[in-house]
């Protein structure tokens, strides 16, 4: 528990409005200018922005206030209060699990701080299959830089830590081209407990930004509140219903009466996922059947090493190298590329990703301080085999991904388990463990390459993940190709605009949050001007 | 040529699973009230042994311990689990308490109680490697509500040498 001050108290103190849950009942009815669904990386700078130019704003979100007092850096609590589904949502096969936040801030609350621009050939592939002139680098830069200053964006100039030095040293032994990461940090203590809620504010998450900016400018937030639908008639939201919700997303009441908030604007901006599945239960209008559709999550998988030296994976900042050579080594529109990063490694996400189980797991598990752990992510969304998941809504209306694991992405992986091992022992690795379940740990380069080659990629089989979603809302020039238009606005519903991850038509490339940030901020500055003729700027 | 029961589950996409035996009678719920059932806690208590094997301590007592002290956070951790969660895991479990869920769905032939350690664990590896994905996927299930609930603890902290939250 940390001596520092915690923002969010303060704030609540100096008067914030806040409701729901602990902080008090919600009323039967909210009326405002804009309501937010979401308190996410979209949400938070479209608050900002909207307060800005004087607009009376509510922001509902359906996880819980939580802040620095609360995060102990304990996995057991962050994943079962921070996390969508206690960090245990999962694709409809159980294919791959996924992180995804759920909380005031949202993924931006325990996200590991990488900032990179959305990478140019993914923005030129948007202005060449999706009608997106203006998303070029250029005439984006802008707002990116706005979003940089106002985060406090920028170089992480402390020596890497071991695990992220072994990425470092393998790929400079192999010529790989690496590079530090930007990170989102002000103050901070190289902790390395990001993943868990940043305990002492120094990560420049929505929590401790933009969302109070928008509280201190009179916007109220509603907290463990979910919004179960927009009432739609004739292409016009009327209204929007909400619920209050327990912790683990069950309805308080199960009668589930319902708050209404009336606004003149709407902004849906709970991320990917949760937003097509908003707009699904509100059966809006979806001519072109793409709601939901082309819903990317850059699956990842990892490679686990026993080091001969000391490594403390779970100590220092996280992911502050990567490499990028193996989303060049092809065409983007070619077999899958993929980051190569380094994550935090705390003994949850240690033990519950390594296949296997019993006395082969038992030795490893005794060397954790010894353990280097690397990760791809994987840019899905750019192939015609790379089609993404769809969105579906399970009987009580929960949203449910379907994203199958095709021969195209685990060719992926495989590749992925190749280039991570090959790093590993160039960095001096003793036994490298790639993470499969027909994999053992092998103590040379040759012998990993030959059962990596062998193995029978398969669902299940092969472990992947996610901490990144994207896509189902996706943008496009033209209706049929998007349910977004290039502004933000929903193609068919006339005062809803959607603000989040879910915009993307493809996946980024790239770890998402800059690429949100600096959307969002060109998107939302767009909303203020033709609600309020006001020109209003992110810094 | 004993009776075959078609026996649908939730789990995943609608599968159908093949168990031999008798009609089997209605699966008793898994979990009671959002926690596990005294007979979930045994069936748990097993593969957590089988899971954890040569991580645990190999003495009865100490081992014992141990296994409660997950199976009481395993309970904390369901309870943060979404409806639709403990909705599939109050079936599997209840599938699990039963013979023909165990034989069909894990490949363990002798009793939860009477089956020693390396037998669930034999058994474990089937379901791990299996050709029918409604096997791994209670496999990797089980796994993973082991790992969170044993790795969660502050008592595995001490074997993988993990100093825990870091003073600020």
């Amino acid at each position: 528990m940390s001596s520092l001050i915690d923002p969010i108290r303060e704030g609540l103190k100096r008067g914030w409005k806040v409701m729901g849950g602990a902080h008090g009942p919600v009323p039967a009815k909210i009326t405002c200018d804009v309501a937010i669904v979401g308190s996410g990386a979209g949400a938070g700078i479209t608050a900002e922005l909207l307060t800005k130019a004087g607009l009376n704003v509510v922001i509902i979100e359906e996880g819980q206030l939580k802040s620095s007092s609360d995060f102990n850096q304990k996995e057991s609590e962050a994943y079962a209060t921070l996390y969508q589904e206690a960090a245990g949502r999962k694709t409809k096969d159980k294919g791959i699990t996924i992180l995804q936040g759920r909380t005031v801030g949202g993924t931006t609350t325990v996200n590991w701080t990488s900032s990179f621009r959305t990478p140019d050939d993914t923005l030129k592939f948007w202005q060449d299959n999706y009608g997106l002139g203006d998303y070029n680098p250029q005439a984006l830069a802008p707002y990116f830089q706005q979003a940089e200053t106002r985060l406090n964006i920028g170089p992480w100039l402390t020596a890497p830590n071991e695990n992220n030095e072994v990425l470092r040293r393998g790929a400079l032994k192999l010529g790989i081209p690496s590079d530090s990461i930007k990170r989102n940090v002000k103050g901070c203590y190289n902790l390395g407990s990001c993943g868990l809620g940043c305990p002492t504010n120094a990560k420049q998450s929505m929590l401790v930004t933009t969302i109070p900016a928008a509280l201190d400018k009179g916007a109220t937030l509603l907290v463990e509140t979910r919004v179960h639908k927009f009432d739609i008639s004739n292409g016009h939201i009327t209204g929007l219903q909400c619920i209050a919700v327990k912790p683990n997303a069950a309805p308080v009441d199960t009668a589930q009466t319902a708050t209404q908030v009336i606004a003149k604007h709407y902004v849906l901006a709970g991320g990917a996922i949760n937003s097509p599945a908003l707009l699904m239960r509100s059966e809006a209008p979806d001519p072109h059947n793409l709601l939901g559709t082309r819903t990317f999550l850059h699956p990842a998988t990892v490679s686990t090493a026993v080091m001969p030296l000391t490594i403390n994976g779970w100590s220092g900042a996280p992911q502050t190298i990567y490499s990028d050579h193996f989303l060049n080594t092809q065409a983007i529109d070619g077999p899958m590329g993929f980051k190569v990063e380094a994550p935090p490694l705390h003994p949850v996400f240690f033990g519950a990703n390594l296949p296997g189980f019993g006395e082969s797991q038992a030795k490893l598990f005794r060397q954790f301080p010894q353990a280097s752990v690397l990760v791809v992510i994987m840019r899905d969304g750019f192939h015609a085999q790379s089609p993404g998941g769809k969105v579906e809504l399970r009987k009580d209306g929960s949203p449910l991904l379907d994203y199958p694991l095709t021969d195209f992405v685990l060719d992926g992986a495989r590749r992925a388990f190749l280039a991570m091992a090959e790093i590993q022992f160039a960095a001096g690795a003793k036994t490298v463990y790639p993470a499969h379940e027909m994999a053992g740990g092998y103590t040379s380069w040759a012998e990993t390459k030959k059962v990596i080659e062998a193995l029978p990629m398969k669902p299940l089989l092969t472990k992947i993940g996610s901490a990144h979603v994207m896509g189902g809302c996706g943008m496009a020039g033209d209706e049929k190709r998007g349910v977004t238009r290039p502004d933000g606005q929903h193609w068919q519903i006339d005062n809803l605009s959607i603000h989040d991850g879910s915009l993307f038509p493809t996946s980024i490339g790239a770890n998402p949050q800059l690429s949100i940030y600096g959307t969002v901020n060109r998107l939302a500055q767009g909303l203020a001007r033709r609600l309020t003729g006001l020109e209003v700027t992110l810094a | 040529m004993q009776r075959r029961t078609l026996l649908k589950l939730g789990i995943g996409s609608a599968v159908v699973l093949a168990v031999a035996g008798g009609a089997i009678a209605l699966l008793q719920p898994g979990l009671q009230g959002g926690k596990l059932t005294e007979r979930s806690r045994l069936v748990m208590g097993r593969v957590g042994q089988a899971m954890l094997a040569g991580t645990l301590p190999a003495d009865a007592g100490p081992n014992q311990i141990a296994i409660n002290g997950m199976l009481d956070r395993l309970d904390q951790l369901i309870a943060t689990t979404p409806n639709h969660v403990q909705a599939e895991l109050t079936e599997l479990l209840g599938l699990l308490a039963t013979a023909a869920g165990r034989r069909g769905l894990v490949g363990l032939s002798p009793s939860w109680e009477e089956a020693t350690v390396a037998e669930i664990g034999e058994a474990l590896q089937s379901m791990r490697l299996s050709s029918i994905s409604l096997r791994q996927q209670a496999y990797q299930g089980l796994h993973e509500l082991v790992s969170v609930a044993y790795f969660s603890g502050s008592d595995s902290w001490a074997v993988l040498g993990y100093p825990g939250p870091l003073a600020i």
